[in-house]
């Protein structure tokens, strides 16, 4: 139990210093506070137009749209990182090596970093933005479920984590992965759901988010949110859908590991 | 003589904020920050004429640098008075600017993925310099610094040694009246730097260029400059020849030495010996005023009574020069 | 005259240059914006595939708007788009002295140095966004394009001061790599047929940041479906990049010190 105890002192640490860290780019807050509102704001317009006389497009009412949009920009705030920049950084600078001798898995430092960042995310980025939500916008923000939603997006926090620390490993391989990246960011950005929710998309492509990591960052726990879930012609209760979120998370920490062992061994053979 | 570099009263003051530590610090800093207003710049006058090469020393964040950037005509100063070659630099920028040429040891004006020529040909363009002048001015300045061979390579290829030369041929293309160099040696190995100490000298003799340096390498100075103003917390503390400069400071050097066996209890102060620092039982920096006994007397007399393993001559840092100055009060100016 | 054009045809040769050093890269970052900029207009595929719409726009009305704002996005890159990068990291490491010791307008001389061949792929995926588009629309008469023209030069002139204005926003806020952010988000409305927004937002995006000028008019030019009053809103396109341009000189003044 003393290693725990450890661990936490060290997760602490690191999520402290980091939070001051990037209290000094307070100004970074200052764009997602603009920014949030405005895209939500285009959304709100776009989908108010499209429902037009229709009252519910693919079994979704005006409202229950315009409040999984609140979401899943409030859940962005939650769950973002740069794990896959900051990694292939650390790689391609040479600092990788400065972590491999510390006593720490260099992923722990980063999960710790990241909890740093996100505790900053959730005063300067999400409060803002929820309150701006409901206060100027008038949304309705309370979740079906409370406990269901925050286990969801805990556990988009990790997916998120796990997702961009896989392909930031890809670095100890390629010179160049900011190709790979911005290739990743760009399907990610489609089939997360945040510009259109995933019902819309043709069914094959629906069935395979079932298998691809994104759903599980962005639409799933915004579909929870909304206490509404389905996806390729399946209806999931909450539950379920948390559960098979919770799957997906424990698939991708294992594929995560074994990535990372081999990553290690390419570090250390090759010194790259 | 009729100086080209006139400046009365020069003061610039910024103001920069202070960032808290701690959770409720940070935390508040959000909403408002302290205000600190820097003095960088402090009611500095002095004048320098036409062909004259000038150091100005001091230690980092002394204010060298802002007060050169305002003697290019970068940084408006907050009160005072400057003329350069009858124009005001930074009121009279654009035109100002085409008289003088800068280079600034941290701040490239290579453009990185592509051959310096390249560049070169972007300063004729900017400067309008005529093809023939350019061909010329091209040749002269790539012999003189011998880099004929790598203005063809990318600059991300070159050498810090090679690339700071090539900054020096940008800085030169246009045949500037005053040459600006902000620690143009820093980084540098011994052998580039003596190069480009030599090139300086050379347009300074041949075309009667003014140049001012600052740095805070006391080599720099001593190799180039006929007259050296000494900069510190934004105020100038010494403004006169190099010889005068050295008359202060006497003529030491600092060595430092890692003996072979332990020293201890050994006595190495004299007549014109000094420890300095004694960091252990092996190694000891000693101060040598070299007016009254040569280095190489010096090296030869404890070589007969100590093993060395290493040994290395320095210059007096900065800040001891600094000190010294504050220590000789006839040393301030004024 | 002649100087500020020698300049530029250098700024572009280096600017050619230094991305030949990088192939490759070069290659497939303009292979991933292409990519990117075919999958824009997903959405607004999506939604007519669920058989809705916008109301009173057909599907390749609304691909046109969003070509049109394609390739003024990637035209203005072209020519602005290095402005915010270089300004910002001048400013980071402080060596914005650089620029001020060329005898040159320093607006001009950043502009003219920052040439962004990498938004070629920007400006041709729109391109043939446009040509797909406007092939479904019917015939198109020249007094249309005439006025169409007109209207796209506007709309670029107003990508450009937002650009100057994003640039100027790095002077103060140093280092913030998410200033562009600030743009994307209100271009955004002038990506969609305005009339779906609230009479204020129209009115906002018109007279004030008029980004319905970037997509939409243009478009809507084209298409026929421009009225009278709506080219009163090609004035203040050039009033906000005269806006930029004095933002963006005023943050030099003040980084020379003047105002201190």
């Amino acid at each position: 139990m003393n290693s725990f105890k450890q661990k936490w002192l060290i997760c602490r640490t690191v999520a402290d210093v980091t939070y001051k860290e990037w209290s000094a780019y307070r100004t970074h807050s200052m764009v997602s506070i603009i920014v949030g509102p405005v895209y939500f704001m285009v959304q709100y317009f776009i989908w108010t137009a499209v429902y037009g006389d229709h009252s519910s497009l693919g079994g979704i009412e005006l409202p229950q749209m315009i409040r999984y949009f609140g979401a899943t920009a409030l859940i962005g705030y939650l769950t973002m990182d740069f794990a896959d920049w900051n990694l292939s950084m650390l790689v391609r600078t040479g600092k990788f090596l400065t972590f491999h001798l510390r006593p720490i898995h260099h992923r722990s430092f980063a999960l710790f970093q990241k909890i740093g960042h996100r505790s900053l995310g959730f005063l300067f980025e999400f409060l803002p933005c929820l309150l701006i939500f409901i206060f100027i916008f008038g949304v309705d923000m309370r979740p079906a479920s409370f406990p269901w939603t925050i286990l969801s997006v805990l556990l988009a926090f990790l997916m998120n984590f796990y997702v961009n620390y896989t392909i930031g490993l890809t670095s100890f391989w390629l010179v160049q992965s900011g190709g790979i990246r911005s290739a990743f960011m760009l399907v990610s950005g489609i089939f997360s759901g945040a510009l259109i929710p995933l019902d819309f998309f043709p069914h094959s492509l629906q069935v395979i988010q079932f298998f691809l990591p994104f759903q599980y960052i962005a639409y799933l726990p915004a579909m929870v949110f909304t206490g509404h879930y389905s996806l390729g012609g399946l209806e999931l209760s909450i539950q379920q859908a948390v559960g098979i979120q919770a799957m997906a998370v424990l698939i991708t920490f294992g594929f995560n590991e074994l990535v990372r062992r081999h990553a290690m061994k390419q570090f250390t053979a090759v010194g790259a | 003589m009729m100086p080209v570099i006139d400046v009365q009263h020069l003061t610039k003051t910024y103001k920069t904020y202070k960032r808290g530590a701690g959770m409720g610090q940070t935390f508040k800093s959000f909403f408002q920050r302290e205000e600190v207003v820097v003095h960088a710049v402090n009611d500095i006058s002095f004048a320098i004429g036409q062909g004259e090469i000038c150091g100005i020393l001091g230690p980092n964040g002394a204010g060298k640098s802002t007060a050169i950037k305002m003697l290019c005509g970068a940084l408006y100063p907050t009160s005072g008075e400057i003329q350069v070659l009858g124009y005001s630099p930074a009121r009279d920028r654009k035109r100002y600017v085409g008289k003088i040429g800068a280079v600034f040891g941290q701040k490239s004006q290579l453009i990185w993925d592509i051959p310096p020529i390249d560049s070169f040909h972007m300063n004729k363009a900017i400067y309008g310099i005529a093809n023939p002048d350019f061909k010329s001015r091209l040749e002269e300045l790539t012999e003189l610094l011998d880099i004929a061979h790598v203005i063809e390579k990318p600059t991300r290829v070159l050498s810090l040694g090679e690339r700071m030369k090539c900054e020096f041929v940008m800085a030169m293309l246009h045949r500037p009246d005053i040459l600006f160099l902000d620690e143009p040696t820093i980084g540098l190995d011994v052998i580039a730097k003596v190069k480009i100490r030599e090139f300086i000298r050379q347009m300074n003799k041949k075309q009667n260029m003014t140049c001012i340096l600052t740095t805070h390498d006391l080599e720099d100075v001593e190799e180039l400059a006929h007259r050296v103003i000494v900069i510190n917390h934004g105020d100038k503390v010494f403004d006169d020849s190099l010889q005068q400069l050295k008359l202060f400071l006497g003529e030491k050097k600092r060595v430092n030495f890692t003996f072979a066996e332990s020293v201890q209890g050994t006595v190495f102060d004299n007549a014109y010996t000094k420890v300095i620092d004694r960091l252990s039982d092996f190694q000891i920096t000693l101060e040598v005023d070299t007016a009254h006994i040569s280095i190489s007397d010096f090296l030869e007399d404890i070589s007969r009574k100590h093993r060395f393993s290493d040994i290395s001559v320095k210059e007096l840092p900065i800040q001891q020069v600094v000190m010294n100055i504050y220590e000789n009060a006839g040393g301030v100016d004024e | 005259m002649k100087r500020y054009l020698d300049v530029y045809k250098q700024g572009m040769y280096s600017a050619l240059q230094s991305a030949a050093a990088y192939r490759m890269n070069f290659i497939v970052s303009s292979l991933i914006t292409l990519a990117g900029n075919i999958l824009f207009p997903l959405v607004t595929l999506l939604i007519y595939r669920a058989g809705t719409s916008f109301p009173g726009w057909g599907l390749y009305e609304v691909l046109l708007i969003q070509s049109v704002f394609t390739m003024s996005s990637g035209l203005s890159s072209l020519i602005f788009g290095g402005v915010l990068w270089t300004t910002m990291s001048h400013v980071r490491e402080g060596s914005f002295e650089v620029i001020l010791l060329k005898p040159l307008n320093p607006l001009f001389f950043i502009i003219a140095t920052t040439f962004s061949i990498d938004s070629v792929g920007l400006f041709l995926g729109g391109v043939s966004l446009f040509i797909f588009a406007a092939m479904h629309v019917g015939a198109i008469p020249v007094l249309f394009w005439l006025q169409f023209a007109g209207m796209f030069i506007a709309g670029t002139a107003v990508l450009a001061g937002l650009s100057l204005m994003m640039a100027a926003i790095s002077f103060k806020w140093v280092g913030n790599s998410r200033i562009s952010e600030l743009a994307d988000s209100v271009l955004h409305i002038g990506k969609y047929p305005l009339p779906i927004f609230p009479k204020a937002v129209q009115a906002a995006a018109t007279m004030i940041i008029p980004v319905g000028m970037v997509g939409f008019l243009p478009a809507s030019a084209l298409l026929g479906r421009v009225h009278a009053s709506d080219y009163a809103a090609i004035l203040p396109c050039f009033l906000f990049l005269a806006a930029g341009i004095w933002i963006y000189r005023h943050m030099i003044r003040l980084y020379e010190g003047v105002g201190g």
